[in-house]
């Protein structure tokens, strides 16, 4: 029995999915590395095949990411286990470092660390993200923001068997979903140093931007109709409630704002009105904190 | 490694559970049976604990029954799969002929047989339901709901399911439809028609699941629309896809106006009210046909006479 697995869901990347395996396999000692082609329609398959050391599996009908990654959670065997998507990288020995922390801290049920930024071409920058990662009891830092790549996270798979595997109805959110559901329960511990690369989406590739604009309306819903329903949101004081609604709206609506700011610098000045319809949605009083933070920086 | 993993999720019926799990373990001969505690708030934890011989987990929050049967097979190492509902039961041998089956069918994904009905006191009522249609593709005949799909009766290769994705935890109550759909989109089904497994039929009273309310119906109605994007419905012609859509529409409209046949006698008008709502609204015709309002005089007559009896 492997000690981990890492969880690899790829859809027509050939050229890039190569480099996340090999990163993947030396991320540290006794590793599975599963890859789960989500029916992908060019040569993924032939290069899978000439893989060495992996589970491929092949999925007939496109699930989506999340749907892949509980195919993949269901196939591995590993005590802990990580997702990687396909355009990202392991550094070197990361997940032995955050296995060992994780066996240190037998009540924690999951481990992050940073992400470096890497540009469309996969050139590695010195940009860290989160800056700060903090770590204990952060479930309601959680709500308000995803500071997790989704990458640097390695948990116990006794954590999803005793919370249940990922919303696939929400491919993309899915991760952010898991992580607020495991810090409902569990600590969690951090390692301040990089443990990944991710690789920025380019605005040209059209389907990063309206994607980010219907995550961020699926974030809302999710957050209204789900996350508000956990039973310790449930229990607690409506101070608290309100305070976490606020600051989740204030970091949706800087997402929209970033988005939008992106679209715009790369020549699509109409994407803006797509990303920011989703203000009425969101907490009033954050919106106007943020025009005002806005004004005044500005004017400055 | 045992050959067929048996997946109960349970919530809250620790009285019932552990008949289920012997009629499993009689039903195969190499057989692991895995339990899931879907966050039950009684006693089914030290039930469970009392009971040798099984993969017991407990869910921290309640995920339902789909979400339930994922996190087994999540824990499942076999390579058939069965699932069992923590009230119905498995017969003696039936795994172990079904898991035959699929040995010699290298090309089927699952095997589907019959149920015997029975009350809540699992006393048979001498019904059995099983599959009309012949090994093979049975592709169309689940897609208008012609077939019976149920886990209960059915044995499916892992390897299969995890081709065609897991069971979708949002479709409650028509998860195992969407899962068969999907697996018999790509794969062969074998048939058998004797009874496999024990249903107990719900009635009104049992709190068990709520098929027969008209919003239940309505769902079915409305995830027919999703499974006909499946690449196999998208590559038939337009006149077959709207013929299985008006078959099943047809079906679910009879199916509500038996729905209100049974609840005028006790009253409940408001469920009468919303059954026949739906039947007119998928089929008029049907609905106001002579024979719908003619089932219901015909059913509420029975039902007059019974109590009279």
């Amino acid at each position: 029995m492997p000690r981990s697995s890492i969880i690899i869901a790829t859809h027509n990347r050939p050229q890039l999915l190569p480099r996340a395996v090999e990163s993947a396999r030396a991320a540290g000692v006794d590793v599975e590395v599963i890859v789960v082609d989500d029916a992908s329609t060019d040569e993924t398959a032939g290069v899978c095949r000439a893989l060495k050391g992996i589970k491929y599996l092949r999925v007939e009908r496109n699930q989506r990411v999340a749907g892949a990654r509980n195919i993949g959670l269901v196939a591995s065997k590993g005590e802990y286990i990580s997702f990687l998507d396909d355009d990202d990288t392991r550094l070197p020995g990361s997940l032995d470092l955050q296995i060992e922390l994780l066996a240190q801290n037998p009540d924690a049920a999951l481990v992050y660390g940073q992400a470096l930024y890497a540009d469309h071409d996969g050139r590695v920058s010195e940009e860290l993200y989160p800056t700060e990662c903090p770590q204990g009891d952060i479930f309601w830092q959680l709500l308000t923001q995803n500071f997790i790549p989704c990458g640097s996270a390695v948990f116990r798979r006794s954590a999803i068997v005793s919370l249940g595997l990922l919303d696939d109805t929400i491919p993309g959110l899915d991760d952010w979903d898991l992580w607020i559901r495991v810090a409902e329960l569990y600590p969690v511990v951090a390692i301040g140093q990089p443990v990944v690369t991710w690789r920025r989406s380019s605005v040209r590739s059209a389907q990063g931007t309206s994607d980010a604009a219907s995550i961020v309306s699926q974030s809302i819903r999710k957050f209204k109709t789900d996350w508000t329903k956990l039973p310790r949101v449930a229990a607690a004081s409506r101070d608290l409630k309100r305070a976490t609604w606020r600051r989740f709206s204030e970091n949706m609506l800087e997402h929209a704002l970033w988005q939008s700011a992106r679209a715009v610098a790369s020549g699509k000045p109409l994407q803006p009105l797509k990303s920011l319809k989703v203000a009425p949605q969101l907490d009033p009083a954050a919106i106007v904190r943020i025009a005002k933070h806005r004004l005044t920086q500005s004017s400055r | 490694m045992p050959n067929i993993s048996v997946i109960i999720p349970t919530h809250n019926r620790p009285q019932l559970l552990p008949g289920a799990i012997e009629s499993a373990r009689a039903a195969g001969t190499d057989i692991e049976i895995v339990v899931v505690d879907d966050a039950s708030v009684d006693e089914t934890a030290e039930v469970c604990r009392g009971l040798s011989d099984i993969k017991y987990v407990r869910l921290n929050r309640n995920q339902g029954a789909a979400g339930a049967r994922n996190v087994g097979l999540m824990l499942s190492e076999a390579e058939f799969v069965s699932f069992l509902d923590d009230d119905d039961l498995r017969l003696p041998g039936s795994l172990d002929s079904q898991r035959n089956l699929l040995v010699q069918n290298a090309e089927a994904a699952l095997v589907c047989g019959g149920v015997a009905i029975a009350n809540q006191d699992y006393q048979l009522t001498g019904e059995v339901v099983a599959p009309r249609y012949p090994s093979g593709d049975v592709f169309w005949q689940i897609m208008e709901l012609d077939f019976p799909v149920m886990g209960l009766s059915s044995l499916i290769r892992k390897e299969s399911l995890l081709h065609v994705g897991l069971l979708r935890r949002h479709l409650i109550g028509i998860d195992d439809w969407d899962i068969f759909a999907r697996l018999a989109e790509v794969y062969h089904a074998v048939v058998t028609t004797e009874a496999v497994g024990v249903y107990r039929h719900p009635t009104r009273h049992s709190g068990q699941g709520s098929s027969a309310r008209a919003a239940q119906l309505r769902r079915v109605v409305r995830h027919q629309l999703e499974l006909l994007k499946l690449p196999r419905a998208q590559s038939a012609t337009r006149k077959q896809r709207r013929l299985v859509r008006r078959k099943l529409r047809n079906r679910i409209a009879d199916t509500s106006l038996w729905n209100a046949a049974q609840r005028l006698p006790y009253g409940e008008f408001d469920q009468v009210s919303e059954n026949i709502l739906l039947a007119m609204q998928l089929n008029p015709a049907r609905a106001i046909s002579s024979r719908g309002p003619r089932r219901i005089l015909d059913a509420f007559a029975a039902k007059r006479r019974a109590a009279i009896h």
